[in-house]
């Protein structure tokens, strides 16, 4: 194994500093691609196929999953034409991704019934195959692009890991709970049945603390982080009541946070939509990041600095739709404004969920350099320093919510 | 609350067993089925929407209470039609092309049942040409279009052109919503008007019939 490049260690020092609330050289940046505006990128500037964004721009982390199917099972191709592909997954789903359509189409979930889910079994976490062994997952394999016989976990994470801070990956309950019986059954059975989705929630989440477990051990030291995947709430709200989630979803999501923080690995959750509700128990249970922010969720990096100071570390919030249709000036405006977030650190520079087709290249890299430049510590925001995050102030808690 | 309690009750908590109950029980003792609609089934949806803007009702309780609505109009919908009434008006609802979500589509379109509304719902990933068919076929008042990705809200507009060249724009109003989707997209791209979210779409909808 190659030895860590000395740039590698200068972004260690950086997400490390950002997550401890601390200034490092300058602000890091790195994000999540749809593989359409890969595809866009590469087109536009005429790269090869092949070409890697995070080294391209020398992002600050990069990220991997392992096998978090709970089946690990070769797809089973139900259609496969020129246009499209059916899939039944290791969630027991079957899946239809049409290559010109951005997500894929959820057709049928084989655990449709309170009994089945009762029924419901989980291959080993610990299953070697899920992270030394190439194969086909739901995860990695099925969403904005469609992959099959992924290269093992251990060679991905490791392919990176010489250049870059790499983070494991794993689902919470939610996250997994509407993959296999979907998204419709798990809302009503929580109003119809909600114990048998507690008693759900608490096997998944023994089986993701196993994934962890495994995922840690697997990866025998060169994880620098882990990401919960763990979307509970929309636009609007939470999906379901934040007493639910506090009884019956938060202890394991706090296990996982624990289990990663026995190893020194810092958590960044990735949860979509307006979490404002439970967004101080986030901070109680140890979050170290909250991404993505979604700016459309009307989540706001300077107001959550504001009202919670530097009790948690942000990642993300840069609005995407901004990203796609404003001006230089209108992206130069929300960049510099956004940054004073990272004033004493705690603020890792992402979209607000993921980069998407409909951003012009030009205008990914216009911000990526914009981050670079007015990034640096200390900063140097011109006319849109918001005095109020000064360093010295933003040390202080924010007033409670 | 004058109309029947047993059945508002039922809606309000998501009971779809008690509903058809309730409403057959109602039909046995000579209820009309509007007047179960009107007296009972919108105010307990209503109320719904209440609590859901309230933050005390969530996703569960919505569709739950939506699935209680459907239960009862299961019933009456066929008497309905035998005896020639129509709902207040008629809804065409989708998710525009490209976009696969809809949940929160299912969920506008329970709301919107419970207002009343009979709705036509077109599923996901829906055309501006399937859109122009439903409408020309159906004859709704309303078309509602929902959208989650920022990618496909694009979709939206093409519907709307769509329309404007097939001769059907002024025949309907049209509603926009969906995570991405902002009043100022709304009128940008020529929409009557948008809601963010499930509850509040009845509310515009009854404005915009009003001011039609």
């Amino acid at each position: 194994m190659a030895e860590r490049s000395k740039s590698c260690l200068e972004k260690l020092n950086r997400m490390k500093l950002a997550l401890s609330h601390q200034e490092a050289d300058r602000v890091p940046v790195s994000d999540f691609f749809w593989s359409s505006f890969l595809r866009r990128w590469r087109q536009e500037y005429g790269l090869p196929s092949d070409t890697d964004i995070y080294r391209y721009y020398d992002l600050d982390w990069m990220q991997f999953n392992p096998n978090l199917d709970p089946h690990i099972k070769t797809f089973e191709i139900l259609k496969d034409t020129p246009e499209e592909v059916v899939v039944r997954t290791g969630f027991e789903a079957v899946i239809r991704k049409k290559y010109d359509q951005a997500m894929p189409a959820f057709l049928t979930f084989d655990t449709n019934s309170i009994d089945k889910m009762r029924m419901f079994e989980f291959d080993d976490p610990w299953d070697p195959r899920r992270f030394f062994s190439a194969g086909d997952d739901q995860i990695n394999g099925v969403g904005d692009s469609f992959a099959r016989n992924l290269p093992p976990f251990v060679d991905r994470m490791n392919a990176a890991w010489p250049d870059f801070p790499v983070f494991g990956g794993v689902c919470e309950a939610h996250e997994t709970m509407w993959r296999i019986v979907g998204s419709e059954n798990v809302m009503c059975w929580m109003g119809e049945y909600p114990d048998e989705i507690a008693r759900f929630a608490q096997r998944i989440h023994e089986f993701a603390l196993g994934l962890l477990k495994a995922q840690i051990k697997a990866a025998d030291g060169h994880l620098d982080g882990i990401v919960i995947w763990g979307d509970v709430a929309y636009k609007k709200g939470m999906m379901f009541s934040p007493e639910f989630w506090r009884k019956y979803f938060k202890p394991g999501v706090k296990a996982l946070i624990d289990e990663a923080h026995s190893h020194g690995l810092p958590v960044i959750y990735h949860g979509c939509g307006n979490v404002r509700k439970i967004f101080q128990d986030f901070i109680e249970i140890g979050v170290d990041a909250y991404n993505p922010l979604e700016f459309k969720a009307g989540m706001d990096v300077l107001d959550l600095r504001r009202r919670y100071g530097h009790q948690i570390g942000f990642c993300g919030n840069m609005d995407v739709q901004l990203w796609a249709n404003g001006s230089q000036e209108e992206l130069k405006a929300a960049v510099l404004t956004k940054l004073n977030a990272a004033k004493g650190g705690g603020f890792i520079f992402q979209s607000d969920h993921s980069v998407p087709s409909n951003i012009p290249p030009s205008s990914y890299e216009y911000v990526v350099k914009l981050v670079r430049e007015h990034g640096r510590y200390p900063l140097q925001l011109g006319g849109y320093d918001l005095p109020e995050f000064n360093n010295e102030n933003s040390r202080h808690s924010g007033y409670a919510s | 609350m004058s109309g029947n309690k047993d059945l508002y009750d039922a809606i309000l908590n998501g009971n779809a067993k008690q509903a058809h109950a309730a409403t057959q029980a109602a039909i046995a003792a000579g209820a009309a089925p509007m007047e179960l609609i009107q007296g009972s089934m919108v105010p307990a949806m209503d109320e719904v929407g209440r609590l859901f803007e309230a933050e005390e009702y969530f996703v569960p309780e919505l569709l739950l209470a939506g699935r209680a609505m459907k239960a009862a109009m299961e019933l009456l919908k066929p008497l309905l039609s035998a005896s020639g009434q129509k709902m207040a008006a008629r809804v065409i609802i989708g998710t525009v092309k490209g976009d696969l979500h809809d949940i929160g589509k299912n969920i506008v379109a329970s709301m919107l049942e419970g207002g009343g509304f009979e709705v036509i719902d077109l599923g996901a990933d829906v055309s501006p040409e399937t859109f122009i068919a439903a409408i020309e076929q159906q004859q709704p008042q309303i078309v509602c279009m929902s959208a989650l990705l920022t990618v496909t809200m694009p979709a939206m507009k093409l519907t709307i052109d769509a329309l404007k060249t097939s001769g059907l724009r002024s025949q309907v109003k049209v509603l926009i919503g969906g995570a991405p989707v902002t009043m100022d997209y709304a009128k940008e791209i020529g929409a009557d008007g948008y809601s963010e979210n499930a509850s509040g779409a009845v509310g515009v909808v009854k404005t915009l019939l009003a001011g039609a």
